[in-house]
């Protein structure tokens, strides 16, 4: 093996090793970001059950299907399940959480435009799984 | 002694990614206002562009090897695993 040169080779690991760290570093950050949830969000337990969703809010009102926010409010949404697995997704605010029995999973967003937008199961739950929706009614601030 | 070594770095590694992922796990103070969009897409679209780049990069590279080191190349040379009797 006279002459051999393995230089080529560890350039390409250090590049390879680099990359995969930077490529962590940015999910975590944005993992962090979007996982702090801003101190006067709004809680609204989120509970889905065959083959539908219920809203609740810390007001103690309950909706079922229609999901009532506001412009420019943070809600915290705390996603739990009565039955099967179900997966809360609005589509068009990157909201997507499972929901399992006997666990309550967090996630929190901040609507930013005034319009409806679709809320749809992302986990297979039964027979009637697909028109397991629902709607994100979004309103003019209150205040 | 090679096992113990290797034993030990598989309980350092046991050890080091719980702890890890224990400083690094998000904590309990309060975030600030964002765009999730915005945060998840352009993370999205980074890493789609490294993940291409270093796609195109490989590929080419082994697509370039296999054109460079064919036997029909006019400046292949043989190895003397190949011997010299061509």
């Amino acid at each position: 093996m006279g002459g051999h040169s393995n230089w080529p080779e560890w350039i390409y690991i250090g590049v390879i090793v680099a990359i995969m760290v930077w490529v962590g570093a940015e999910a975590w950050d944005a993992e962090r970001l979007v996982e702090h949830v801003p101190e006067d969000a709004e809680t609204i337990i989120v509970t889905g059950q065959q083959w539908f969703w219920t809203f609740e809010y810390e007001d103690g009102t309950k909706t079922i299907g229609d999901l009532y926010v506001e412009v420019g409010k943070a809600y915290k949404l705390e996603i739990v399940s009565k039955d099967v697995n179900h997966s809360f997704n609005i589509h068009d605010y990157v909201v997507l959480m499972d929901a399992i029995p006997g666990r309550v999973n967090t996630v929190w967003f901040a609507p930013t435009e005034v319009g409806t937008y679709d809320i749809q199961c992302r986990e297979f739950c039964g027979l009637i799984h697909y028109n397991m929706r629902g709607t994100l009614i979004v309103e003019e601030a209150s205040t | 002694m090679k096992k113990f070594v290797g034993l030990f770095l598989v309980l350092a590694v046991l050890m080091v990614i719980p702890a890890v992922d224990l400083a690094f796990a998000a904590g309990d103070e309060p975030g600030e206002y964002l765009d999730r969009r915005v945060v998840i897409w352009n993370l999205f679209y980074r890493l789609m562009t490294v993940g291409f780049t270093v796609g195109a990069v490989v590929s080419g590279t082994m697509i370039w090897q296999c054109w460079r080191f064919r036997e029909s190349h006019p400046q292949a040379k043989p190895t003397p695993y190949e011997g010299t009797d061509w």
